[in-house]
């Protein structure tokens, strides 16, 4: 429970960065929170990565909603994904949850002296 | 060690982002692209429905608050105060939608795709710059600024589109920039400069000089001029045979001495790209309304975002649609309320390539005249992404830059080495002038006098007017020469080898309202061989201009819609007259044989997607050429040469069936004619069969050529639009071949009333956008021969149910 109330937290923290500075500011956001708050080493990596999978999984389906259109299909060939748009989306979740749980990780990894 | 060990994963995680920040070869930044607060899921754009939405943009620099309707092709209709404003509109509404094209096409045209791409672009970047294009560009850039309304429009055009980039952020740049990882720089007057200069790239750099000089060194002036004649052997020229000519030709210079060349040996073989074009105008008899129609098809490569975006201008003293070229002010092919105006390109010889000797390896002096005379030079510098800088020299004739020194690998096999060029393109000129002056022309008159600030690349302008009047002229600067000067490489020491002048632009040739009640034009030479000045040996083949000449002919009761017919036109007049000749050639074929000639034999000589047997006639067309000329004419690969015409194969089969060429050189057997034809058969069948299976749909003439509209970035497949079925090819009227085709089709009906009445397409979309709805939206109804309706308004207020946005600029 504790573990899924820390990646809210990351996620709307993720959000408000992730729209007013550049994108690798998420990662950094996320390091710092895990360091103040102290976050679990053990499952550190486990929440940031699922903040960042499901902030950018969901921000990008809104997109999609909002401005539906043929570029995830065409960026599903630029990558080679087939055109498969599902694949789209878990590699641009997947990207993120890396991103994003790398980061919480070395956050809370700074905190253990 | 603790503190180490705790730091650990902090130096992963810099690691990682350092890694998603960057591109890797072909591999963009892949945390910055797929981050959906700044990558490519921030460039989808969803279609227009419903009401109409306005809004308005604050640009800097305007006098008056600007107009801009759109329609629901994505089409602005822009109504501004003054020249200026139109034109930092024009440039800041072209950059809305094409920034990233405009950029990437004049990087590519001064010689900078290696600051995007890093090393593999270094060999076209110097090529680029050893033709001299943005020496070319900065020399055309000094005449334009000549004339100020062409400078008004170049800065206002450079202030509009830099005010777009200027509002752009990161994550609102285009999607190529996000998939090559860079930023757009400030644009300015001269990169509209680069990018006119480059139509000369595109349409006016072919050469076959050195080609020709190698097979004059092996076979001889004799069988050079026989089998490469300087004029066709069929051919129904633009300017019909017998027009008056209406001024008194200047001298001719004398020829200069023969010269035969080094010739020269080179690598990589390379084909010469299918672009030409068609358009006509029918004068008022022959239409049922009375008044002019004019039509044009521009062929160029196919490409997305396309190379036309079309837009209506309109402030005081103009009002005009047409399709516009992004990177350059002014509608480049339109109408107005008055007139409508195209143009095809001129076939005309205006390079030429000169051998140099140079006094030593130094390079500062080379003989000409008789005396040792001063190269200058222009360093270049190249910067390459991820590499260092790049310094080249280029060494000046007077005659121009020495594209390859001797030693150097040329980047094409058509360009000689140890030669300098002489190029209409590196010529002073104020081509904008004549686009402005067109744009606002009320009569003949206008066209004929904005025709005349106009150097390269030449063009047939077609023109037709609502009183009536319909005219073309062969139109550009042109080289005055003596006959054949510049067919072959040419002797740099000798001065009477060089270009003497120029033939005056009142004598180009032209025609207006002949005794036929049409003009028109498809590439195919410009006049008969009576025409006092030469222009040029070589121009495109014969058959779309005989085509179009022999349909206009005959065609009555002309309406827009028969002339959107003739402009998709698959009528092979190439089958008609060498089928026969081949029929009667064949002996004992075999099964799978004598089932492609059953096919041809009932094929109705229609180019049309479907057709097997335009796919058995198009690549048998290719086989009988590579089974007659390649034993003589490309047995080396380092001595490139021209191959004879078909044009020419065509009148051997006809009227020299002993002649030499057909004896197969490579055997020790002497072959006749039929023995080539039935090769050439066999080569024909086998290799159809080897591509598509045995004889049947899959050998359907679309699925052969396979055209295709590719995104500029080379083997970006995603953004493209591959396999399009469309009829046509290189010869037929409908010139869609695999990579190039009608790049923008317009029709347009004058009008006694100024409302002329307009249609047109392209294979393509307004936005440069691929996650914009109107990318590649115009596609599907180019491929189906038919066109748009185009809105051509009075004023931003005029109703119509085909508006979908209104945008205000003001200061």
């Amino acid at each position: 429970m504790k573990h899924l109330i820390y990646s809210i937290i990351l996620v709307v923290i993720g959000a408000l960065v992730g729209i007013y500075l550049p994108w690798y500011a998420m990662g950094v956001a996320f390091g710092l929170v895990a360091f103040v708050l102290n976050m679990p080493l053990k499952s550190s990596f486990l929440t940031g990565f699922l903040a960042g999978f499901v902030l950018w999984v969901v921000s990008a389906l809104w997109l999609d909603i909002q401005h539906p259109s043929t570029l995830p299909s065409r960026m599903a060939q630029v990558f080679p994904l087939k055109g498969n748009v599902f694949a789209l989306f878990v590699l641009t979740g997947v990207l993120g949850g890396l991103f994003s749980g790398i980061w919480t990780w070395a956050g809370a990894r700074l905190r253990q002296k | 060690m603790k503190i180490i060990k705790s730091a650990f994963p902090l130096v992963i995680a810099l690691f990682l982002t350092y890694a998603m920040n960057q591109s890797w070869g072909t591999i963009p930044p892949i945390g910055k692209l797929f981050s959906p607060f700044h990558g490519f899921w921030m460039n989808a754009e969803s279609p227009e429905s419903g009401e109409p939405t306005e809004e308005t943009l604050q640009i800097a620099g305007l006098h008056q608050p600007v107009q801009v309707v759109y329609d629901e092709m994505g089409v602005p209709h822009v109504f501004a105060q003054d020249d200026h404003d139109l034109f930092l509109a024009q440039g800041y509404l072209t950059a809305k939608d094409r920034l990233w094209q405009m950029e990437f096409q004049t990087h590519f045209a001064g010689g900078r795709i290696s600051e995007i791409v890093g090393e593999k672009g270094i060999a076209s970047d110097q090529f680029q710059r050893r033709m001299g294009s943005v020496y070319g560009a900065e020399k055309s850039f000094e005449g334009m600024k000549e004339d100020v309304a062409s400078k008004t429009a170049l800065e206002a055009y450079s202030a509009g589109v830099n005010a777009y980039i200027g509002s752009l952020s990161d994550r609102e740049l285009p999607l190529e920039y996000k998939l090559l990882n860079y930023r757009p720089e400030p644009w300015t007057p001269i990169k509209s400069a680069l990018f006119l200069k480059n139509m000369s790239f595109v349409l006016a750099s072919g050469t076959d000089d050195l080609k020709m000089t190698n097979i004059l060194r092996k076979y001889g002036r004799e069988v050079a001029e026989d089998l490469f004649p300087n004029y066709p052997f069929q051919e129904s020229p633009i300017i019909p045979v017998g027009s008056p000519v209406d001024f008194k030709p200047v001298p001719i210079p004398a020829a200069p001495a023969d010269f035969t060349g080094l010739g020269s040996s080179m690598s990589t073989p390379e084909k010469d790209p299918n672009i030409g074009s068609n358009n006509w105008a029918v004068s008022g008899n022959k239409t049922v309304s009375g008044l002019p129609i004019l039509a044009n098809d521009p062929h160029l490569t196919l490409s997305l975002p396309s190379i036309w975006y079309q837009m209506q201008l309109v402030a005081p003293g103009v009002n005009v649609y047409g399709s516009t070229m992004p990177g350059t002010p002014n509608v480049i092919i339109g109408f107005n309320k008055n007139v409508a105006w195209g143009v095809t390109n001129v076939g005309s010889d205006v390079l030429d390539w000169y051998q140099v000797k140079f006094k030593d390896a130094s390079k500062q002096e080379y003989w000409h005249d008789g005396k040792w005379k001063k190269t200058t030079m222009r360093i270049e510098t190249f910067k390459i992404k991820g590499k260092k800088d790049m310094v080249d020299t280029i060494f000046f004739t007077h005659h121009g830059p020495v594209v390859y020194l001797s030693h150097e690998k040329p980047f094409r096999s058509n360009i000689p080495v140890g030669h300098a060029l002489r190029w209409i393109a590196h010529e002073k000129s104020q081509e904008l002038t004549t686009f402005y002056q067109l744009n606002r022309a009320k009569n003949y008159e206008d066209y004929k006098k904005a025709l005349t600030f106009y150097s390269a690349p030449a063009q047939n302008f077609v023109f037709a007017s609502n009183e009536g009047d319909i005219a073309l002229w062969v139109n550009g600067k042109f080289p005055l020469k003596s006959k054949l000067q510049g067919k072959y490489l040419l002797d740099g020491t000798d001065a009477a080898a060089d270009w003497q002048g120029f033939i005056p632009q009142a004598h180009n040739p032209h025609v207006k309202n002949p005794v036929r009640g049409f003009v028109s034009s498809a590439n195919q030479f410009s006049t008969d061989p009576s025409y006092p000045y030469y222009l040029g040996w070589q121009y495109a083949p014969s058959e779309r201009g005989r085509r179009i000449n022999e349909r206009l002919a005959v065609m009555e009761k002309i309406t827009m819609d028969s002339l959107r017919g003739l402009q998709n036109d698959n009528f092979n007049i190439r089958a008609r007259e060498l089928l026969p000749l081949l029929f009667a050639q064949v002996k004992s074929p075999n099964a799978a044989q004598s089932k492609a000639i059953a096919a041809l034999k009932s094929w109705n000589l229609v180019n049309s997607p479907e057709s097997v047997g335009a796919t058995i006639f198009e690549n048998w067309v290719v086989t009988l050429q590579n089974c007659l000329w390649d034993d003589e004419f490309s047995a080396d690969e380092k001595v490139p040469m021209s191959r004879p015409s078909m044009d020419r194969t065509i009148q051997m089969i006809k009227s020299e069936p002993t002649a030499r060429w057909w004896d197969d050189t490579k055997t020790p057997a002497k072959e006749s004619m039929s023995d080539i034809v039935m090769k050439s058969l066999r080569a024909n069948v086998d290799t159809l069969v080897k591509q598509h299976g045995p004889q049947g749909p899959e050998w359907a003439w679309y699925k052969h050529k396979q055209t295709g509209v590719r995104h500029l970035i080379p083997g970006m497949d995603a953004l493209s639009r591959l396999n399009i079925p469309i009829g046509g090819g290189g010869t037929i009227v409908n010139a869609s071949t695999t990579k190039t085709g009608p790049s923008w089709r317009l029709v347009v009906e004058l009008s006694k009333e100024g409302k002329p009445r307009a249609y047109g397409v392209y294979p393509g979309g307004q936005s440069g956008n691929p996650g914009s709805s109107h990318y590649d939206d115009l596609i599907d109804t180019w491929a189906k021969g038919e066109l748009k309706p185009l809105l051509y308004l009075e004023s931003p207020d005029q109703k119509s149910n085909r508006l979908r946005k209104k945008i205000t600029l003001s200061k």
